[in-house]
């Protein structure tokens, strides 16, 4: 038996009996990543604004090369693929059809549910990639607050009945593993964490959908400035230092672990520069009208 | 014959250009922005502190212009007051956003155009980095897999660099400004918060302190990626226009220049900016009017009416349009098609005898390759132009960054008014861009945004005049009709981002 054989093997019965099962030398040879096997990833994007593949560049360690060459493959992205026009279009195709191998679908942007002709690809609608991928990826990961929930393409109001994978999904009876990532933008160790997860060991432990290692706990709970709060000590206005609840903070509201990752590298984040959370790693985040993501009006108060 | 060339790649967003092509020539184009969301109508009846935050989300690639337009906008709705400290760290973290820009750019986006990766395979040094690929590179050839050396194989035929040693040297500095645009973001989130999509950042200036421990992050990050950008940057776009001189000389578009100025020199209003604004027809450089602009959706997929200017738009999405083959409105300037972006900040600076530096450099190059500045209307005047840019945007940071009052005030107190209109415009690194706000009864009562794409993505107007890119693309010669690499470059020289242009 050669390693490729041995290692696709193990997977199928790694996928059967799950890895605590194996025995110690299959579990070691599945954690060794052999550029051979890397999983693949077809990166799509809907209505997107790209913000959370730039911000997939930000990454450090692992740097964002490495994550798309030693741990996994990123067979197809539209911001960085060589290749376009017709010949991108047979790459992605062959994938979908199930011709090309194993893959995973990195899904980024909301789909246009009412109006398909919102979103197209290569003359077929967005959502159409979606429900033929569905019947041969491995499983999705949903880039972002679009690709969850809609995102702000979802916002009250909207004219393209704009919805997240899994809402897409649900609706046609595809019960496919999808894997959320909220942000508006993602961090990129949300995501990049996760994959390194999903290659070397499976699925992380996962809270409504969204790995719990990042997502357990409340930004509230987290943040630094907890202490102000209890202590009521709260900004009155922008720019102010203390709780930033009574101008529209929404950290209360929103589970993530911005207050102990911090963003850029560890540079700052946006409690530490003074600014309120908006919740942008909410389920609803900017979803009404009447929910302004500012009280400034609370100064007069 | 006729031939798509989408989906276009290292591009943000939907594009398909479709290309009619008669004796191996370009004889029409069609741009196609496949995208739609409908910013605008999602803006209506909102709270207008939203504006620059739902805003960002138009681009993430450059959300920090939008969060600057649109500050700008309600700035001038609002009345405010910008302390000098505010404007200044808008201008840090606007400016620190188009040097990683462009950056991303010329590597990420375009390197791939004239680079051959292949050559990769015959490296013999010893740098750890370009082992590992060589590495990968053979591993991956050897895989039997069936796309090997994704995402960066398979390509476009055509003629790329030969030199192997320019190739390896260029994919040393795609690895290198894969570290180096992280830095320059790195800058922008000392005072906006975080990139993408700065939570910092309000009309009237920005949240964060005024803290001398922040400043000099701050310029530590700016001096790293200027370095990067005089040693690396500027030296390979030597070598790409010395490899492939042709392209001075393909990608003309046949319009006008507009640029609305980059950065103002100081907080008070009307202010006079690092490069200059105006519009560039024949030589001659006017004044902007916000009001000679309006925007056509004859073969846009809207039935909303045609030609309203900026404060009387409207959005009224029709898919099925008869005649319409994009979701890109086609904005004109008094009529007349415009070229917003690099070239036309560095044009438009040049002939209206602004920054000093600017027409040092534009002049050096030009003798150095034998053009004049109407050669700037080019694939490579483009990228020469962000290069440009790119050196005069860092001088003034650091020197802006020594500006701050550490400790003084970094934002205006914002009152909105219950009833409003303000106009915001600013360069994002793609080009002019402009926001609209109308405040009725303390909400949004409409809000339009012109971006830099919408302007050079566009498609014919109603007077049957093709879009700046459109325009760009008639006339060239391709090698291979099918792949086109040729009008690749062209799209590229333009960096469009269609979750901009259409919004």
């Amino acid at each position: 038996m050669d390693r490729r054989t041995f290692l696709k093997l193990a997977a199928t019965l790694c996928a059967s009996f799950g890895v605590n099962g194996m025995p110690g030398q299959v579990v070691a040879a599945l954690k060794k990543i052999d550029p051979g096997t890397v999983p693949k990833l077809i990166y799509l994007q809907g209505m997107s604004c790209s913000g959370c593949s730039i911000s997939l560049l930000q990454a450090d360690s692992p740097s964002p090369l490495a994550m798309i060459t030693d741990y996994s493959q990123l067979v197809f992205h539209a911001d960085l693929s060589a290749v376009s026009g017709k010949k991108a279009l047979g790459l992605i195709d062959r994938y979908i059809a199930g011709e090309a191998g194993e893959y995973f679908l990195a899904v980024e942007g909301a789909i246009p549910e009412l109006m398909p002709e919102a979103c197209i690809i290569g003359h077929k609608p967005f959502g159409q990639y979606l429900e033929e991928a569905a019947k041969t990826m491995a499983g999705a990961v949903a880039i972002g607050a679009c690709a969850c929930d809609g995102g702000i393409p979802a916002a009250e109001g909207n004219l393209t009945g704009a919805v997240g994978l899994k809402e897409f999904y649900g609706k046609r009876g595809i019960n496919k593993l999808v894997v959320n990532i909220r942000g508006c933008s993602v961090h990129p160790d949300w995501v990049w964490h996760t994959i390194i997860h999903l290659v070397k060991i499976g699925v992380p432990e996962l809270i409504n959908d969204s790995p719990a290692l990042f997502f357990s706990r409340k930004v509230h709970e987290l943040c630094p400035r907890y202490h102000d709060f209890q202590q009521e000590i709260f900004a009155e206005k922008l720019g102010d230092k203390g709780c930033l609840f009574k101008l529209g903070c929404l950290g209360p509201d929103t589970y993530a672990d911005c207050p102990t990752r911090w963003w850029n590298s560890g540079q700052t984040w946006c409690v530490d520069s003074n600014a309120p959370c908006i919740g942008c790693a909410s389920p609803g985040f900017a979803r009404k009208k009447d929910f302004p993501f500012y009280r400034l009006a609370e100064q007069d108060k | 014959m006729k031939v798509d060339l989408g989906p276009v790649t290292r591009i943000e967003g939907h594009l398909n250009v479709k290309t009619t092509i008669e004796n191996d020539q370009i004889v029409d184009a069609q741009c196609m922005g496949e995208m739609f969301r409908g910013f605008e109508v999602i803006l209506r009846g909102r709270d207008p502190l939203d504006a620059q935050q739902i805003t960002q989300r138009i681009c993430g690639v450059c959300p920090y212009a939008h969060a600057i337009a649109s500050s700008y906008a309600q700035e001038n709705a609002y009345g405010l007051q910008v302390p000098p400290n505010g404007r200044i760290m808008h201008n840090l973290i606007q400016g620190a956003n188009h040097l990683y820009d462009y950056l991303l750019h010329f590597y990420q986006l375009s390197a791939l155009d004239f680079v051959d990766v292949t050559s990769i395979l015959k490296y013999t040094g010893k740098d750890a980095d370009l082992r590992k690929i060589k590495e990968w590179v053979q591993a991956e050839f050897a895989s039997g897999k069936a796309y090997p050396g994704a995402p960066f194989l398979p390509r476009l035929n055509g003629c790329y660099i030969v030199d192997d040693e320019l190739n390896i040297g260029a994919l040393k500095h795609y690895v290198e400004a894969m570290e180096i645009q992280k830095k320059a973001n790195r800058a922008a989130t000392v005072f906006g918060g975080k990139f993408p999509h700065a939570t910092a950042i309000f009309p009237g200036g920005c949240t964060q302190d005024a803290r001398i421990d922040l400043i000099a992050t701050y310029q530590s990050f700016i001096r790293e990626t200027r370095e990067f950008i005089h040693s690396r940057y500027i030296p390979d776009i030597v070598a790409v226009a010395e490899n492939f001189p042709e392209y001075w000389h393909i990608g003309a578009s046949k319009g006008g220049f507009l640029s609305y100025g980059l950065l103002p020199l100081s907080a008070e209003r009307n202010s006079g900016r690092l490069l200059a604004p105006g519009v560039l027809q024949g030589g001659m450089v006017k004044p902007v009017d916000y009001g000679l602009i309006t925007q056509d959706v004859g073969h846009a997929k809207y039935s909303s009416p045609s030609g309203l200017k900026i404060s009387e738009s409207s959005l009224t999405p029709d898919p099925a349009k008869k005649g319409a083959y994009t979701w890109t409105k086609a904005p004109r300037y008094d009529g007349r098609v415009m070229e917003v972006g690099p070239a036309a900040r560095i044009l438009v600076d040049y002939h209206a005898g602004g920054n000093k530096t600017v027409k040092g450099l534009v002049d050096t190059y030009a003798a150095m390759f034998g053009i004049t500045a109407d050669n700037l209307n080019s694939v490579l005047g483009r990228h020469l132009c962000r290069a440009v840019n790119a050196v005069v945007i860092a001088d003034f940071l650091l020197e802006e960054s020594e500006r701050i009052d550490p400790g003084g005030k970094t934002m205006a107190d914002i009152v909105v008014p219950a009833t409003a209109e303000g106009y915001g415009v600013t360069e994002a690194s793609r080009g002019a861009l402009l926001h609209y706000i109308r405040i009725a009864d303390y909400k949004i009562a409409a809000y339009e945004c012109v971006v830099p794409t919408t302007w050079n993505a566009s498609p014919r107007d109603d007077k049957g005049q093709p879009g700046t890119m459109e325009s760009a693309l008639v006339g060239t010669k391709v090698a291979d009709p099918e792949d086109q690499i040729e009008a690749v470059r062209i799209i590229h020289s333009f960096d469009p981002c269609i979750a901009c242009s259409v919004h």
